[in-house]
């Protein structure tokens, strides 16, 4: 297959890299005072908090501690649950987006998801890692190629692929399965990658691959993953914010949270004590 | 006795109880069908299908029933699928949860018990009289439309409730739009569906006579509609209009004409099963 480059939009991604890197001084995701109800039941009860750009942030914290609300708030995923409010800022490069001109599809296409379990469109491999690209309007064939191949190649996924695009995503195994969503985000170039458990479902092989991949992504993007696995955030995360009930109980360097945490709560946390 | 002895014998009872009750229905089914048989069965060849109705029940043929039933069937899919289709995918994915659009649910649930001589009482008032339509094969479609959409409502919003919701999320945390999400995901994922409901419930309207009745439909016809504006009957109306003659030869022709429209209902139930099938095998 011959790979055809698109000078033009290479140009442009290689130009808002650069851009990207002399803001690295203000935070790439800023939440300030946000408060979320789902109807009368307050799920985050005002968090503040600042993610550098090209880090990864681990949320850990028990099963309804409204950690996964609070990551949803960041692409706007909440917007469509029934009786869901808010309040607060939360302002990406700067910019608010919750303001009411937003175009939630553009942030979304700048705000990645990866889920917990892994959930490809029951299209082939190809398709999949397309979607997102085409409906963008994005009709170029061979610039979509590229794109499809240069994904899966980031997610070591092309060369167990390569040679059946056409079968449905849904024949992978649970890993791969994992790997093609990433692949699948990581196609619209988005600069933050939000990761709700991903590795949650999958074997401690796959879960390897996943997190070195993670690992190798944080150069480009800025990650912020949810993990319910202490030896994985410490493995994998720069900074690591503890929720409990609603509240961001501690929230500094990975390090610092799992060798001298401020609060006994996130202590008996990370070491087992509860939760 | 005692207890497990009992147990088990009151599960042979209702076993037996239940193979007795599901034998009726199959017993009643196959008496009627093997009846209609050999009554009509001698009576189906191609002059049946393809000559006009007749005085003389020899000479009399199912042809213009049977391009009406076909009419009707083309125009109530024209009407009744997008409207349906559009208002299921409009209640499942775009009304928001209040009490209004509970009010919907329960009177679309509703709509669907309603006994199907007052549709034809709405569609004689509203088609034929206010729309001055006549008793046209559009007035007749828009009426089993009517009948039908409740049905292929309910079918679309069980169809589209069956899509995982992580499909939607992974379509929507990558820039698509809600149209987009359902254009390239939902509606692909519950096609199966959606058809098998639409299949069904036009196999119920391709049986309906009394609201036709009621339209204005004719019981004969000697032309085949050209366009929808013209005056049609269809078939269960000829034969129910060849029971209440006298002569026998009718008796036969309407035994015949009952197959046929059978062998219709069957053929549309089959289509609609192999759907089903082949879309739950997608998502196994």
């Amino acid at each position: 297959m011959e790979i055809i480059m698109e000078p033009s939009i290479m140009k442009i991604n290689t130009l808002d890299r650069i851009v990207d890197h002399s803001l690295k001084k203000v935070p790439k995701i800023d939440l300030q005072g946000v408060k979320v109800w789902y109807d009368d039941f307050m799920a985050i009860k005002g968090i503040d908090m600042s993610v550098k750009q090209n880090t990864v942030t681990a949320f850990i914290g028990p099963s309804g501690c409204g950690k996964s609300t609070f990551l949803r708030m960041i692409n706007r995923m909440n917007d469509y649950v029934d009786g869901f409010k808010m309040e607060g800022k939360i302002k990406i490069d700067g910019d608010n987006i919750y303001k009411k001109k937003v175009n939630v599809e553009e942030l979304r296409k700048k705000v990645g998801m990866v889920f917990q379990k892994p959930n490809p469109f029951p299209k082939s491999i190809f398709e999949n890692v397309a979607y997102g690209l085409k409906i963008q309007g994005i009709k170029d064939k061979d610039f979509i190629k590229e794109r499809v191949e240069s994904s899966l190649k980031q997610v070591a996924l092309w060369d167990e692929v390569k040679d059946d695009l056409k079968k449905s995503g849904m024949a992978l195994s649970g890993g791969q399965q994992q790997r093609l969503c990433i692949a699948r985000t990581l196609a619209v170039e988005p600069s933050i990658i939000l990761m709700d458990e991903p590795t949650s479902s999958l074997d401690p092989i796959s879960t390897a691959k996943i997190e070195e991949l993670i690992y190798q992504l944080k150069e480009k993007y800025t990650i912020v993953i949810i993990t319910h696995n202490m030896q994985q955030a410490s493995r994998i995360s720069d900074y690591t914010a503890f929720f409990y009930l609603g509240e961001l109980i501690e929230y500094d360097k990975t390090k610092k949270i799992f060798t001298n945490p401020e609060k006994t709560q996130t202590e008996n946390y990370i070491t087992g004590r509860f939760g | 006795m005692n207890n497990i002895r009992k147990n088990r014998w009151k599960d042979q009872v209702f076993k037996i109880w239940g193979i007795f009750c599901t034998l009726i229905g199959l017993v009643l089914l196959v008496v009627f069908i093997g009846d209609i048989l050999i009554d009509g069965l001698t009576r189906i060849n191609w002059d049946f299908i393809t000559n006009l109705p007749s005085r003389k029940p020899e000479n009399s043929g199912i042809y213009t029933a049977l391009m009406g039933s076909i009419w009707i069937l083309l125009l109530t899919t024209i009407i009744a699928f997008p409207i349906g289709v559009a208002a299921g995918i409009y209640l499942e994915e775009y009304s928001k949860k209040n009490r209004l659009s509970g009010l919907l649910e329960i009177n679309i649930s509703n709509l669907a018990g309603v006994p199907s001589i007052i549709y034809g009482l709405l569609g004689l008032e509203v088609f034929v009289r206010i729309m001055n339509l006549g008793a046209s094969v559009l007035a007749g479609s828009l009426t089993l439309s009517l009948l039908i959409l409740p049905i292929v409502i309910v079918a679309t919003r069980e169809a589209i409730k069956a899509v995982p919701s992580s499909i939607k999320d992974a379509s929507y945390a990558l820039g698509a739009s809600k149209w987009q999400t359902i254009w390239h995901q939902i509606l692909p994922a519950s096609g199966g569906g959606i058809l098998t409901g639409v299949i069904l419930a036009l196999s119920r309207a391709v049986g309906e006579t009394a609201p036709l009745i009621v339209v204005g439909a004719l019981a004969y016809v000697p032309f085949v509609p050209q366009s929808p504006l013209d005056e049609f009957s269809v078939l269960p109306i000829q034969i129910f209009n060849w029971i209440s003659r006298p002569q026998a030869g009718f008796i036969e022709n309407a035994a015949a004409a009952i197959i046929v429209l059978l062998a219709i209902t069957f053929v549309m139930n089959g289509i609609a099963v192999y759907f089903r099938n082949k879309w739950q095998k997608k998502w196994k």
